[in-house]
Formats: structure tokens, sequence, C-alpha cells
């Protein structure tokens, strides 16, 4: 009797079944990831004082509404909020004049070229090209975000090829890096970011919400605009809602 | 259960594993769970593109095209094709040598370990070794005289 060599094939209750429960799991468990990103908004008080910390501002001061954010350059998200969603940020609310934008250093700890990067944007600051410097270092991520094997273990050669590329002196930025002349301004601002419980980056202070996570431009927009419907509400109630919102 | 239908479910599971990790490197996600692991690092670090792309997206096509081979391997018409073992094989033989290239550069060069990496380059090596032993089979089965011909 010649032996059935051909496998059972066609429906299969138990491979459907499989299918399904790994299916249901895999979606389940990518839904919960990204429906539970981190802490949700929180309400703050968009009257706390910045303190001595003085972030990089880009837009015009006075803005009617004022966006905090504190970043990583090392930190993915907040590489990803840089070179997706800022360039929109910038065209449609800052170059409006609608947000000032403030950028507070807050390099994680165990990202360990941040600090060095950090200083590298500090000191391109002293040449009137922090938010150039802040742009190539995050365009330019991976560069040297992960220069941990033993032939490059200074992220510190890459900086200097974007010091070089953005037309700074540099030999005057490099000694400010490794001086780290701005060692306090940095920790400073992310003093700051402690202050006001920032535990990953980025965040954002929009008026009185603090978000965490790579905003999409329509989400951040709804905050903005949030913010200066609130402002509106408070004027025609003749609220004294003069001051700028947002610190 | 065929091991086509086996090569299936693994690969469903692999294409939630790379979309969680493609999602991360997208920005959707903030944090790995990688308990004591280094999975950020590695997820950070310049091999964790290619050709422009995450190295998960590019995984995330591979686990969907592993899935689509051998869902079409299980319908009848499939069931005993070469063609399509063979083309399990291939993709599952170059996934293992990918994820064998990835595992080297974790640990040699970037001394982190990615838990879900690991889990990865796991699933791949079952996937290759359920592969061989289908291609193994239709071979065997194709070249058998007892079979009915067409």
């Amino acid at each position: 009797m010649a032996k059935k060599t051909v496998q059972k094939a066609g429906p299969n209750t138990k491979f459907i079944g499989l299918l399904a429960v790994v299916g249901v799991l895999g979606v389940g468990a990518l839904g919960y990831v990204l429906t539970h990103r981190g802490p949700a908004v929180i309400m703050v008080d968009p009257k706390i004082p910045p303190g001595a910390a003085e972030g990089h501002l880009m837009g015009k001061a006075d803005a009617p509404v004022q966006v905090l954010e504190f970043g990583d350059f090392e930190c993915p998200g907040c590489g990803n909020f840089a070179t997706v969603t800022e360039p929109d940020v910038r065209t449609r609310l800052i170059n409006t004049g609608i947000v000032a934008f403030h950028f507070y250093d807050f390099p994680l700890s165990q990202h360990l070229n941040s600090f060095t990067a950090h200083l590298a944007a500090a000191c391109a600051d002293d040449q009137g090209k922090f938010w150039e410097m802040h742009d190539r270092l995050y365009a330019g991520q991976d560069e040297w975000s992960d220069l941990l094997d033993p032939a490059m273990k200074s992220p510190l050669p890459v900086f200097r090829k974007y010091a070089k590329e953005l037309g700074l002196d540099v030999a005057t930025w490099e000694s400010c890096v490794t001086t780290q002349k701005y060692t306090a301004k940095i920790k400073g601002n992310q003093a700051e970011g402690n202050r006001r419980n920032v535990a990953q980056t980025p965040t954002f202070v929009i008026g009185d919400k603090q978000v965490a996570g790579a905003l999409p431009y329509d989400e951040f927009k709804k905050l903005v605009d949030g913010v200066i419907a609130d402002a509106a509400n408070a004027n025609a109630k003749g609220g004294a809602a003069k001051k700028p919102a947002g610190k | 259960m065929t091991r086509r239908m086996a090569i299936a479910v693994l690969s469903l599971a692999g294409i939630f594993l790379a979309a969680y990790l493609t999602l991360y490197k997208l920005g959707y996600i903030e944090t790995l769970a990688c308990g004591s692991g280094s999975c950020e690092v590695v997820q950070a670090s310049r091999w964790s593109k290619l050709f422009g792309q995450p190295v998960a997206l590019w995984g995330l096509g591979f686990y969907v095209a592993m899935f689509a081979l051998s869902v079409a391997g299980t319908m009848d018409r499939f069931v005993e094709s070469r063609n399509v073992s063979l083309g399990l094989a291939l993709m599952s033989g170059w996934g293992v040598l990918f994820s064998g290239w990835l595992s080297y550069v974790e640990v040699a060069r970037l001394h982190a370990i990615c838990r879900f990496c690991v889990g990865s380059a796991l699933l791949v090596l079952a996937l290759f070794a359920l592969s061989a032993l289908d291609l193994t089979r239709v071979s065997a089965a194709s070249t058998d005289p007892r079979r009915p011909q067409a």
C-alpha cells in the first residue's frame, strides 16, 4: 500500500485559529502601546516662571503662544519631531508670529554623545548659529548618535565637520566645546525640565498643557489653537489674559 | 498542521514584532519595552537604517512576504509547488544571513543587545529551518516514482 506523502491542504481550523490568536494578540499589543504613549497630557500652571534657565528662542519673544520644548539631540523621537514636524511649525506658526518656540536642553544620561551635541549647539550659538547646528545635529543623528565602537569614541569629528559646513570659526567653536563653556547653561535648562517633571524627550509645554512625545503637526496645531481660543475666551469675559500664555 | 502553516503563524508574529520596532523608529512609540536590554542604543545606531529606511521596516516587508507566500502555499493548487518551497527557503536563508550580520553588529560593534532583535533573529532561524524541511519534503515528493502524474 502506497504511503501517503501529500500533506493535508485547504482550510484548517487549527491553522486559522492560531492565525486569529496571533493576530488578535499582535493587534492588541500594538494598539496598547500606541494608545498608551507614556504620560498623557498633564495640566500645568502657565505662569510658572522660567527660572534661571534661558533656553534658545526662535520667533518673536512676545508671540501670543509660548511653546517650550525639552529636547535631547540624540533621542530618535526628538529627531523625528525636528525633521518631520518642525519645518511645518516654523513655516506656519513661528514665521507667522503666532508661536515663540523655546528649545531647552534636556540631554538624557543614557545617550552617551548627547551632552557633547548640546555643547556643540550651545557653542554654535556663540556665533549666532544655534538653530543651524540644531538642525544639522538632528538631520545627521544617525551619523553620530551611536559612535560607540572603540575606533570612534568621540562624536567631535562629526560635529567639527558640521561646524565647517555651517561656516563657523571652527577653532573658536572647538575651544568652546572642549572647555565645556556652556555646561552650566545646559544643566540649567535641564534643571528647568526636572522642575517641571519632564520624564522623557521631547516634552512640550504649550499653554497650560505639558505633552510628551514627537507630536505630529496637526496635534501640535490643535494645542496652539487651544491656547489662542482660551486667551480669546478670557478676553471676551473681561479676564486679564494679557500675558502671553505658555511660560 | 503543515510546515507552511507553521511558517505563516511565525511570520505573522514577526510582522507584529517588526511593526513595533518600525513604529518606534518612526517616532510613533516613545520608548521600547526593553527591560534591561539596550534596544535604544541599537535602534539609534547608524546600522538601524538601510537605504534610508529603518531596518525594522525592511524586516516588516520580509515577514509580510513570508506570510503571503506561506499562506498561498497552503492552498490546494500550490500545496505541492516546489517554487513556493524554494521561495520560502531562499527568502528565509537571506533573512538568516542578514539577521546574523545584525547580531554581529550588536555584539561586536555596538556592545548592546536588543531583545526584540534577538527575538526576530530566532524567529528567522525557525522560519529557515521549517522552510528547509518543507523544501526537502516537496523535493522528495516530486521525485517519488509512486507520485501520481498530472
